[in-house]
Parts: C-alpha cells; sequence; structure tokens
C-alpha cells in the first residue's frame, strides 16, 4: 500500500487489473444467462478505462498551464457536450433547440460555477483549473438531467393538453397564457429530483463530492461544508438551467401568429 | 355584412401527404345570422372554424371583420372577437367560476373588468344551469354540462362571431335545447354564428353550407 502526504492510499496498475475481477464476474453471469451483454460490458469496460484515463491526463496536463484561456475554452466544450446531450434526451422537443439549449448551458454554467469559485470558495486566481472545472462539471452534469426533464415535459405535456391550449387560444389566449400550465409543471418535474437528493443527503446516501474528499483524506466536516455548497449550487443551476431552456424554447411550438401546432399539422412529423 | 373570408386556401401536410383542404373558400356571415355548414366526415369543416378564426398555420386569403381587414388586428384580439369553441368542452382545473371568469384572466382582456357572481348566476339559470353552483368542481361536471359552460363562458366575452364546432355532438336532448337557446340568443343580439353540424332536423339555421372536395357551395333550402 502507497499512502501519498494527504492520507490517500494509492491505486496503481495491479489494483486496476484487479478490478477488472468485477467486470469478468458480470461477464460469466451474463454469458451463463444468455444476456447477450459481454460484447457491449467489453465495450463499456474498455472506454470507461480509456476516458477517465484521459480525464486524468488532460486536467494533469491543464492543472500544470494555467492558463484562464485554456481554463474557459474547456468549460465551453463541457457546456457544447451538455447542451447537445439535452437535445437528445428530449425527442419530443420541435427541432432547433439545440441553440437554446447551448445559451441555457452557457449562461447557467458560468453563472453558477463563478459565484460559487469566486463568492464562496474564493478561489485565487479565478481561473484555478483545480476548482473551476471539477465545480463546472458537477454544476454541468447535474443540473443538464433535470434541464432534459423539463423540456421533455413541456412538451409531453402541451401535446396532451392541445385541446386545451387549443380552447384557451380561442379565447384570445397569448401562448404563454396558453402554455403556462405545461411550462410550470414540466419546471417543477425537473427540479424534484434535486428537491429529493437534497431532502437525503447524508442519510439515504453520501453525496459523490463529500465521498471522494473523504478518501482524499479531507476532514468530514469540511468536506460536509462542501457537499453543502454543491448541493445548493446544484439546485440554483437546475432551476435556473430549466426556467432558461423551457422559456427560451416553448414559443417555438407556436407560429409567430400564436397558435399551437398539434401533431397532426406538423411539417414531416405526421 | 359582419364577416367575410376571401379566397381560403389551406394545405395539410399531415397524412396522407400534401392535400388542399380548402381551395379558395368564400364566406360571409350577417349580423344577426345562423349558418350551418356541413358535409362529409374528414372534408375539412373543423378546418375552416380553425382557419376563420386565425387559428391554423399558413393559411392564405382574407379576412374581415366590419369591413376591417385581420391583419389589422392583433392574432389574440381577432379571436376574441371571432371565437371558436371547439368541440370538445375544455373545463380548467378549478370552479365553475374560475372557469366562467378564465378568459378575464388574459391579456387580451386586462383592461374589461370580469361580470360579478349575480351576473354568471344570471346566465347560469338562462342556461338551465340554475342547479349548478358557481363553487363547483368543474371537472364534475357531466358532459352536457359542461359543453353548455363552456358556450356561456364563450358569450359571456361578447364575441362578434361566434364559430360553434358541432355544439350538440354526444348532448342529451336538454342540452341540445339550451344550447339552441343560448345559441339563437346571442344571434338575436347581433352576434353572427357558423355551426358545424351533423345532425337534421334543426330550424334554426337561415342558411347551409356544404364543404367538399375543398370548395364550400351553397345549399337550396
Amino acid at each position: 500500500m502507497n499512502e501519498l502526504a494527504g492520507g490517500v492510499i494509492e491505486i496503481g496498475w495491479l489494483q486496476l487489473a484487479i478490478s477488472t475481477g468485477f467486470v469478468v464476474v458480470v461477464g460469466i453471469l451474463s454469458m451463463r444467462l444468455s444476456l447477450g451483454l459481454e460484447r457491449d460490458l467489453a465495450l463499456a469496460t474498455i472506454r470507461t478505462f480509456l476516458q477517465l484515463i484521459a480525464l486524468g491526463l488532460v486536467l494533469r496536463w491543464v492543472f500544470g498551464i494555467d492558463s484562464p484561456w485554456l481554463v474557459l475554452a474547456i468549460l465551453v466544450l463541457m457546456m457544447a457536450a451538455a447542451a447537445q446531450t439535452i437535445v437528445k434526451r428530449a425527442p419530443d422537443a420541435p427541432p432547433g433547440i439545440l441553440g437554446s439549449s447551448l445559451i441555457t448551458m452557457l449562461l447557467t454554467g458560468f453563472i453558477v460555477t463563478f459565484a460559487v469559485t469566486g463568492l464562496i470558495i474564493q478561489v485565487e486566481p479565478w481561473y484555478r483549473a483545480q476548482y473551476v472545472i471539477p465545480i463546472a462539471g458537477m454544476v454541468l452534469g447535474n443540473s443538464m438531467n433535470g434541464i432534459a426533464l423539463s423540456l421533455e415535459r413541456t412538451f409531453a405535456d402541451l401535446d396532451a393538453r392541445s385541446g386545451e391550449v387549443l380552447a384557451l387560444t380561442a379565447l384570445g389566449a397569448t401562448p404563454w397564457e396558453a402554455a403556462g400550465d405545461s411550462v410550470r409543471v414540466a419546471i417543477r418535474a425537473g427540479l424534484i429530483p434535486t428537491i429529493n437528493a437534497m431532502a437525503a443527503a447524508g442519510i439515504v446516501f453520501i453525496p459523490g463530492m463529500m465521498t471522494g474528499q473523504v478518501l482524499a483524506g479531507a476532514d468530514p466536516l469540511a468536506a460536509s461544508y462542501y457537499q453543502i455548497v454543491v448541493m445548493l449550487m446544484v439546485a440554483a443551476a437546475t432551476a435556473l438551467g430549466s426556467v432558461l431552456a423551457v422559456m427560451l424554447s416553448y414559443r417555438r411550438r407556436f407560429t409567430a401568429d400564436g397558435v399551437y401546432i398539434e401533431k397532426g399539422y406538423r411539417a414531416g412529423k405526421p | 355584412m359582419l364577416l367575410s373570408a376571401e379566397g381560403l386556401t389551406f394545405t395539410s401536410h399531415a397524412d396522407p401527404g400534401p392535400h388542399v383542404v380548402l381551395d379558395r373558400v368564400s364566406l360571409t356571415l350577417d349580423a344577426g345570422e345562423i349558418v350551418d355548414v356541413r358535409g362529409p366526415s374528414g372534408a375539412g369543416k373543423t378546418t375552416l372554424l380553425r382557419a376563420l378564426a386565425r387559428l391554423l398555420p399558413d393559411v392564405t386569403g382574407a379576412l374581415t371583420l366590419a369591413g376591417r381587414l385581420a391583419t389589422d388586428y392583433e392574432p389574440a384580439e381577432w379571436r376574441s372577437r371571432v371565437t371558436l369553441l371547439p368541440q370538445t368542452a375544455a373545463m380548467r382545473p378549478g370552479t365553475v367560476r374560475d372557469n366562467l371568469l378564465m378568459p378575464w384572466s388574459l391579456k387580451v382582456r386586462s383592461v374589461d373588468s370580469p361580470p360579478p357572481d349575480g351576473v354568471l348566476d344570471q346566465a347560469l339559470h338562462d342556461v338551465g344551469l340554475a342547479e349548478i353552483a358557481l363553487g363547483r368542481d368543474a371537472s364534475r361536471l357531466s358532459v352536457g354540462q359542461a359543453a353548455r359552460v363552456a358556450l356561456l363562458r364563450a358569450v359571456l366575452t361578447g364575441p362578434s362571431v361566434l364559430l360553434l364546432d358541432e355544439p350538440d355532438a354526444n348532448l342529451d336532448d336538454e342540452s341540445t335545447a339550451q344550447v339552441s337557446v343560448m345559441t339563437e340568443r346571442f344571434a338575436a343580439g347581433g352576434g353572427a354564428v357558423l355551426r358545424v353540424r351533423h345532425q337534421r332536423g334543426d330550424v334554426m339555421a337561415q342558411r347551409t353550407l356544404r364543404l367538399a372536395g375543398g370548395h364550400l357551395t351553397e345549399v337550396e333550402s
């Protein structure tokens, strides 16, 4: 066992090799039960190794270079990837929401990440990669799920309520007045998993960041403070992101004249 | 002439591919008039009502209300004057009062004051819904009751033209009779009504039009 200065027990290539034993067990189970997962499992294991080691190497390189432009470029890349994932996860959404997802992730990501690193943790200098990149990763990774859920729900709910939307529009409602109920339901749906996670944190599970810090030798109480900041930051990012994403995109299902485009009237999608 | 439509054309892109539903359709409605539209299923009768209410994307042609072009109105303002009542009454969560007053919660009527409870009670009484309290949960209304509340809601907003999509389909006899009374009263007050109907044996309509193959023709009575 190699102990680092901070009290971390280091994992080497030998330990990594042993850990693949877990996957071998799953592989044997898959073969015995004819689950047909062996190929996917092998591929996923290889990807886990390659992607995470690559991430480790890239972060080590970035931490060494210490350039604000490099940190900003990486953040923008992460945000673009998050926006792309949101679009994929909301198949009911109208075409052309990539732009609004990107604006959402850029605004939410930058505002919340730098509010945390600048105002709360007070990182010096402001672009210190060791803090900014992991915090941004948590902001984006966690809020992305809520935002995708809100978007998907908005358009599914509008389709389910299309009769009511028509009746409201017929009485003179604007798109916002006709869609308001769906938007509210959808933003609530996007926020509930985050609120549930906040309520269960520390009792049902030990959140990932706190686990990481404790394993890395941090004082558990100090780690819990960090975790509180992270959970509140994720809640804010999810709320801000869901509201922005839905507000920027619900109007796309309406014509310029404010008419909801029902399924039967969508070009290319009868 | 209260409402006129000139050369309304609409092409649907839904299944089974692009086809013309309204082919240069023209019509006029006078104040106080009740006009029926008939035609085979799928001929585009509902589409015609939606085109007149400006509730359809990509319609070409000209609409005027009391001599003013539709393009001179904001879309929401036009719809508040040429009001479509969809076939299925959509009740919002809440009470009957909430539903009747819903139109006054919209921006288009932000300067108008909503009718007081006394007016709403009297209106319910006039259409045979005296037994329904304003505080009743709207989700517990029967189909016939909801249809009448939805029609009442539209009438109370004071539109110039009412476009009724099968107003008495699936209704019991009492509800049908009350819907007819409301429709006649609206027309007698100077409004114009265009109804899509399947049923026969209604003497209210002054004229009947037939929509088939995208064309609208007057039926000789």
